[in-house]
């Protein structure tokens, strides 16, 4: 018999054409787009500050954070409100997200370490891979994304990049 | 639930300890003053029953002592000598100590307990005359009796028992609980009806019981009475004559005679019983009685400091709702609805008012730390200091004070250390002996001011200057004024002390002190003449929750401006503003130089003939901050940007607009700070 | 109808162990936290016993009871003061100027019904 593993909920959504998965528990929400209110003087994947029921809900671009470049508004572009944790301390954060796919389950088991070499981001800040179909899915560490000051989650080898992120605003 | 009595227990003790404090350094300067030796008899009188009830016996036996001795002093028959102060006032500091649970049992405390205990035991024996305590022991019998015995008593009222508000049945009644037991009334005393008050009692009793409980739980029932009655308790059986049917025809015999039969005839009866011993016991009822609904009257409350947070939430979210409302009723125009939207208004303004109102403390709270430590530094650096306050009730929000006392407290040990002299050198400057601290607090707009001032030795720009180029911050060239060179200090990493002392020079320097005053949205300012003092001057909002601001929009987007800082607005033609190398603009005959919003903030420039110039104070200088257009006053309740925002100095908070939209609040200092250092370096580049 | 008991006591921890005590028992509880305070209660409305602390700021128990003996519609009531005071003294102050009781400091919640049973039924 095979052992018993544990089988996580993970939320799949969409930047350009890969597809990402952060746990259910990090997501409280998904809402449409609403008015952003541009903070200025502000790193630029700090989209800005939307009104979540009478709070303050800092916005980022998660594009910019994956070297996408800047959102591009369409009508399935959604907002993820994110639980996060930094320094031991829960902070909600707004995600802009191209789509949102679905919620998937996935067994612990079928997750494969992201590679080491070869993968563009970081790896820290990718929890694993999975395959679902013909599309490999990067389940996202959600907590480290949302709370690193680093403009993009790129490896050190693509350094210009961070330039050419700031230059394109 | 007994765990929620001794946190509760906990902040009261805290509290009554601090009061302690207070009372005896206000003690130490009118030794004589009956109102406050009873504070302080008072404060250790609560510690010491509190204690006891809550599990703190340490704490209760220690304030036994204490109280002992103020009860003497109370009494006149001891002084309120400085030895009798220090003593107290150290073991104000081990009462904080014991109060601590898990150090109620380390050796040191214990160790100092003991210590203490012992001193003050020697001052309360060495300073009076023994006071004579007379006590009547009753011998109690220890023995563990399972088995019944009877007892006589007689129990005969004074008339006026009742006057006290006893009933005397009720005392029957608890006789009653203890066991077996029959009381006749004797009522021949009662007089006729014309003669008869209602307010008297005319009712001897005779009792016999039967009981396994002792002679002491028998006198105990008459306790309270015991000087308003005859009482007389006779064991007249080891066995229960309760159970003895000739017994009890004695007992109808004497209710029927109305009769007090007497311990002698009494015993001569018994005697003449064939004794049986019988086992019988009957516990008082179990009485069951279900909680009742509450019905209570409280005329004051703590509140959880959590709770208090959520109302304040609350209120903002009401201030926020109405806003919306009632910019909906404008836009409706309903004659109706405006009235009930400016009513809304009116009402949530005055609960917005009530509720800050809660948070808000007097600073007096803080009093007391620094008067301690005014008063145990000097002692220890040798100085004579005396620290005066004003403004005592000047009122903060809580938080505020919180977040305030370890600056204050680090600058007044600045001040007591490097500040006020010891007393033969400023005895040489011509000063008096004693040194003087001043804590002032005034309100000033929507700020409170603090300034505290000492008249020491002041703060030599000259020493500053030398260490500021030694360590590197500034050029030697570099023309400062004198101001700039007192602000030196605040720079990170500043220590004015040439020596590093036990007391300020901990590595912490007037940098921290800046910075935990800025995270209250405080400024702190230094003023100092050399060989007159030193002031420090410490503005502080009131609250931390709401600004008055004026609402303004750049582009898309709202900010708010505080009221306080506004000097002036004017509209300025749109060429005036753009064809300007050095951002300087001739407002009222005056040159103010001004910052372009749109330029700062990386936005096109707005075609229009006029704009808007907000002149705001900054600093001791006047300067303009253009925006596109004014909407109007608007009380803002701050909302946080969140930690993602943290580094955005220039933008303190938001809020949230009527319609749902959100206006940044801007932090003018830190935002024209910000923009005069681009400009600088810019320039530097050039 | 619940026996209405008004607690007067400067200590709030020592006003909430009675009144949790009390009401467990199936007492209406009225608090006050001085004399003065709890003659605000003494309007002519329905108390059954006051149970007060004698070392209180503004007004202290003995004032208080001396102030209550001297209302008509409360001459008679119970009144029981805590003490933690053995000494005879007090005592006697507290029930020279009409008090009908008294509950030693520390209590635990039996003695403190004990106290109210001999009083108030």
């Amino acid at each position: 018999m095979k052992e018993a593993t544990k089988i996580n909920s993970y939320l799949t959504f969409k930047l350009r054409d890969e597809i990402f998965g952060a746990s259910v528990a990090k997501v409280l929400n998904i809402l449409e787009m609403i008015k952003i209110t541009k903070v200025p003087k502000a790193p630029v994947y700090m989209k800005g500050v939307i009104n979540l029921r009478g709070s303050v809900l800092p916005l980022i671009d998660t594009r910019i954070k994956f070297d996408m470049g800047e959102t591009v508004y369409t009508d399935n572009t959604c907002i993820l409100v994110l639980d996060i944790e930094i320094a031991g301390e829960t902070v909600h954060v707004g995600a802009l997200v191209d789509s949102v796919q679905e919620v998937i389950e996935i067994d612990d088991a079928d997750i494969q370490p992201s590679p080491s070499i070869g993968s563009k981001y970081k790896s820290e800040f990718i929890d694993g891979m999975v395959k679902i179909d013909n599309d490999f899915i990067m389940l996202l560490n959600m907590d480290l994304i949302f709370s690193t000051s680093e403009i993009t989650l790129l490896r050190e080898s693509s350094g210009d990049t961070q330039v050419e992120v700031e230059t394109r605003v | 639930m007994i765990d929620n009595f001794k946190k509760k227990f906990i902040e009261e003790a805290t509290e009554h300890i601090q009061d302690l404090e207070q009372a005896l350094l206000e003690l130490e300067q009118n030794p004589t003053n009956k109102p406050l030796i009873e504070r302080v008899f008072r404060a250790m009188h609560s510690l010491k029953g509190g204690g006891a009830m809550f599990g703190f016996e340490k704490i209760s036996e220690f304030t036994h002592n204490l109280e002992t001795a103020y009860d003497l002093v109370r009494n006149g028959e001891m002084e309120v000598t400085n030895e009798l102060l220090n003593l107290t006032l150290a073991s104000v500091d081990h009462l904080g100590a014991l109060l601590n649970d898990d150090s109620s049992n380390s050796e040191s405390v214990m160790a100092q307990n003991a210590d203490l205990m012992k001193k003050i035991n020697e001052l309360v024996t060495a300073g009076t005359v023994k006071k004579k305590t007379v006590h009547n022991t009753i011998e109690i019998d220890e023995e563990i009796n399972t088995k019944s015995q009877t007892y006589y008593i007689q129990f005969q009222p004074n008339e006026d028992i009742m006057r006290n508000g006893t009933n005397p049945i009720f005392l029957i009644d608890e006789l009653q609980s203890l066991g077996n037991c029959v009381a006749i009334p004797i009522v021949n005393k009662i007089p006729t009806l014309d003669d008869f008050d209602p307010n008297k009692c005319y009712i001897n009793w005779e009792v016999f019981l039967a009981t396994e409980s002792n002679i002491n739980s028998i006198t105990d029932v008459f306790i309270f009475v015991e000087d308003d009655c005859l009482l007389q308790v006779n064991l007249i059986s080891d066995t229960n004559l309760l159970t003895n049917q000739l017994f009890l025809d004695k007992l109808e015999e004497i209710n029927v005679n109305q009769h007090e039969i007497g311990i002698a005839q009494l015993q001569d009866f018994i005697t003449s019983l064939t004794a049986l011993e019988t086992k019988q016991s009957n516990k008082g009822k179990d009485e069951r009685i279900s909680l009742s609904s509450k019905d209570q009257t409280i005329s004051s409350i703590r509140v959880a400091s959590d709770k208090l947070d959520q109302l304040m939430n609350l209120v903002s979210e009401l201030v926020t709702t109405q806003a919306r409302l009632t910019l909906y009723a404008e836009n409706d125009g309903q004659t109706e609805l405006l009235a009930i939207a400016e009513n809304v208004q009116k009402l949530s303004r005055q609960l917005r008012d009530n509720a800050f109102g809660i948070v808000l403390i007097p600073i007096e709270n803080m009093l007391t730390r620094f008067q301690r430590l005014v008063r145990d530094l000097s002692k220890e650096l040798k100085k004579e200091v005396v620290f005066e306050a004003e403004g005592t009730d000047t009122e903060l929000d809580k938080t505020i004070i919180e977040s305030l006392t370890d600056p204050l407290m680090h600058i007044l040990r600045n001040s007591l250390d490097h500040g006020i002299e010891l007393p033969q050198i400023r005895k040489n400057k011509g000063k008096p002996a004693e040194g003087r601290i001043l804590l002032k607090a005034f309100y000033s707009g929507a700020n409170v001011i603090l300034q505290i001032s000492d008249d020491g030795s002041g703060i030599d720009v000259n020493i500053i200057r030398a260490k500021a180029i030694q360590k590197g911050l500034i050029s030697p060239d570099a023309a400062l004024t004198k101001k700039e060179i007192l602000d030196l200090i605040f720079i990170p990493g500043f220590s004015t002390a040439t020596n590093i002392t036990d007391v300020s020079g901990r590595g912490v320097g007037m940098d921290v002190v800046k910075r935990k005053i800025a995270d209250i949205r405080g400024e702190v300012d230094v003023e100092s003449e050399l060989n007159m003092g030193t002031t420090l001057i410490i503005k502080l909002p009131l609250t931390l929750s709401i600004i008055d601001g004026l609402l303004v929009k750049v582009e898309e987007t709202f900010y708010v401006i505080p009221l306080s800082v506004i000097d002036k607005i004017y509209a300025v033609e749109h060429s005036k503003l753009t064809n300007t190398f050095n951002n300087v603009v001739v407002l009222d005959g005056e040159q103010v130089s001004f910052f372009y919003l749109r330029h700062e903030f990386e936005i096109a420039p707005f075609d229009t003939a006029y704009e808007q110039v907000i002149v705001v104070n900054y600093e001791d200088k006047r300067v303009g901050l253009a925006v596109d257009t004014v909407i109007g006053e608007y009380q803002a309740v701050l909302k946080p940007l969140g930690k993602h925002y943290k580094k955005q100095e220039i933008i303190s908070g938001a809020t949230i607009l009527g319609d749902g939209t959100i206006a940044l609040v801007m932090d003018t200092n830190k935002a024209i700070k910000q923009f005069a250092n681009k400009t600088l370096t810019t320039e530097d580049h050039k | 109808m619940a026996k209405s008991i008004l607690i007067v006591d400067d200590s709030e921890s020592i006003r909430e162990v009675v009144s949790f005590t009390l009401e467990h028992e199936g007492y209406s509880v009225l608090v006050a936290v001085d004399g003065k305070d709890a003659l605000k209660f003494l309007d002519g409305s329905k108390i059954d016993l006051i149970i007060t602390d004698l070392h209180m700021p503004v007004m202290d128990g003995i004032g208080l009871i001396k102030e209550v003996r001297s209302m008509p519609d409360y001459q008679r009531i119970p009144i029981l003061f805590l003490t933690t005071e053995s000494q005879a003294a007090k005592k006697m102050e507290a029930k020279e100027a009409g008090a009908t009781g008294w509950i030693i400091k520390p209590f635990v919640p039996a003695k403190l019904v004990e106290a109210i049973n001999k009083v108030l039924r």
